[in-house]
């Protein structure tokens, strides 16, 4: 038997944006065994929900759990609070949040791309991606009024209307962006550099993904059909804005990208669904009602299904807050996804499972 | 050139993140990038601590990070300059009463630029950069300003005593 060699990776790495430590026990350049430490950003957000916050600011709060989805949380929180409230909201509301879910989608999903890039070694890539990305950023800003951290959506519907004038502008930069998207497709899928760090690279097999519940994109490239969108309709009305499963079958880094890719397609088809079809009505319910009883909600982030659960006792202050997070499904996937690889491939590796540490750590 | 110029045209950054939500560190990696460009300053993203001259840090001190960030902050050479990105590395922001929050950057080491906003735009990092280059400057011209002693330097076994130099500097 070779030596073995302990090498970390983290706290701090060029190759990670947010404090995420792994030991990688390595043999001749091969990964045999991984540690995953990911407990640095954890803050104590749900004690603070549950003792600092009002429920209806908790929605605010929430969406500081991660800049990067922070719409599904908001999203997810608010419709777990309308639950606790027993609201029912206006068809117009439900498109208007379907709409900010999917403009986010693309930019987290163009981020996270363009970060495979980057670890694999394509620098120019990783600018072209994040230059296309600006284009949904854009976007948000004109829909949502911030880059990052929208809070679109608060518990009752949605914080702001859609203004007929930005409806186009969106359809119109969407219209710029598709043969931008193109290109990034046709880049990502034949490139002969790029396969050699992507093609047959952090393997997942469907068996895996079921045997290790991983969720969201990991688990769709490697074919096993699993999205809250094809599940739930009682909430927002996936399928009738025209939401298609998207599946890859090879389970590695490219097939992870390629899923990633088509989503975008499918995102963009919904938005332009959504606004073409926008319902008219008020686009937020007032109730005095407070919060009572126990709910459970599940939502589509980025990187999978989210989780809430609350309990409320009639008072302003909710008794529990639980958030389950995308990332923390996944990390006993990612710990198998990196065996039998070699070293120089891990950076790659982990940006292809888009992490999210504040979300996993709260 | 000498050193202390290439320093001015190529400051390097060193990006840590505390505790913070990802939105201002995304708007720091949009900083680097064609839109906002930042590199047109000279600035390069690095990933050593030892050959950075800014440090960007995003988010609130959480208790585990904070020995870290002490850390990373040692090992920089001098001079350096500190970017508290956002309110949350500012003050604490919304964090602020949580338990396992230290409080904003300031409240571990020193702070030299305070960027504002929930996230900070990419407009306000470059303003926040841009300030930065002008105290590294400074800083620089600090470092290398001649000394006067009041008495000769000790020796000791054919080595200066920096520890007496130091008390002998005139003020």
């Amino acid at each position: 038997m070779a030596t073995q060699y302990d090498i970390p990776v983290g706290a701090q790495h060029i190759s990670l944006l947010e404090p995420l430590h792994f030991k990688l026990t390595t043999e001749n350049e091969k990964i045999v065994d991984v540690q995953a430490n990911v407990g640095y950003v954890h803050r104590g957000i749900e004690l603070a929900c549950t003792s600092k916050f009002k429920f209806r600011q908790v929605s605010f709060v929430v969406g500081r759990v991660c800049g990067l989805c922070s719409i599904s949380h908001t999203t997810a929180y608010s419709q777990v609070a309308e639950k606790l409230l027993n609201l029912e909201l206006s068809k117009r509301a439900k498109y208007l949040r379907i709409l900010v879910l999917e403009l986010d989608r693309i930019h987290s999903h163009l981020l996270c791309l363009s970060h495979v890039a980057e670890n694999s070694g394509f620098e120019a890539l990783f600018m072209k991606t994040m230059k296309d990305r600006e284009i949904s950023m854009e976007l948000l800003e004109a829909v949502c009024g911030n880059r990052v951290q929208y809070d679109y959506s608060v518990v009752g519907g949605v914080a702001r209307d859609l203004r007929p004038e930005v409806a186009q502008m969106v359809l119109a930069r969407l219209n710029d962006f598709k043969p931008k998207l193109d290109d990034l497709r046709e880049i990502f899928e034949n490139n002969y550099s790029l396969s050699l760090k992507n093609r047959g690279i952090g393997v997942l097999s469907s068996e895996n993904v079921k045997l290790l519940n991983a969720v969201g994109p990991l688990a769709r490239a490697a074919g096993v059909p699993i999205d809250v969108r094809n599940e739930t309709e009682d909430l927002l009305p996936w399928k009738e804005v025209g939401f298609n499963m998207v599946l890859g079958d090879a389970g590695d880094v490219h097939a992870r990208n390629m899923v990633r890719i088509h989503e975008l397609y499918n995102s963009i088809q919904m938005i332009e669904n959504v606004i073409n079809g926008l319902p008219e009505g008020d686009i937020i319910t007032e109730t005095k009602a407070m919060p009572e009883g126990e709910a459970v909600v599940r939502l589509e982030a980025p990187r999978g299904e989210l989780f809430h659960y609350a309990k409320g006792n009639k008072t302003q202050i909710l008794e529990r807050l639980k958030i389950k997070a995308p990332t923390f499904s996944n990390i006993p996937a990612f710990i198998e996804t990196f065996k039998g690889n070699e070293y120089a491939s891990a950076p790659a590796i982990i940006a292809s499972f888009d992490p999210c540490l504040s979300c996993t750590a709260r | 050139m000498k050193l202390s110029g290439y320093r001015k045209k190529s400051p390097w950054i060193l990006h840590y993140n505390a505790g913070s939500c990802n939105g201002c560190d995304i708007e720091i990696l949009a900083c680097l990038c064609p839109k906002y460009d930042v590199e047109r300053f000279g600035l390069i993203n690095t990933g050593n601590p030892k050959q950075s001259d800014i440090l960007l840090i995003t988010g609130p001190v959480t208790k585990r990070s904070r020995e870290r960030l002490v850390e990373i902050y040692a090992q920089m050479p001098e001079p350096k300059v500190v970017i508290a990105c956002g309110s949350c590395a500012s003050t604490g922001g919304v964090f602020r009463p949580m338990y396992n929050i230290e409080g904003g950057v300031d409240q571990v080491i020193p702070v030299d630029v305070y960027v504002p906003g929930c996230a900070c735009r990419p407009e306000q990092i470059i303003d926040g950069v841009v300030t930065a280059l002008g105290i590294l400057e400074q800083k620089t011209k600090e470092i290398e300003k001649s000394h006067i002693l009041h008495v000769a330097p000790l020796e000791e076994d054919g080595q200066v005593n920096r520890r007496h130099m130091a008390g002998t500097i005139k003020k």
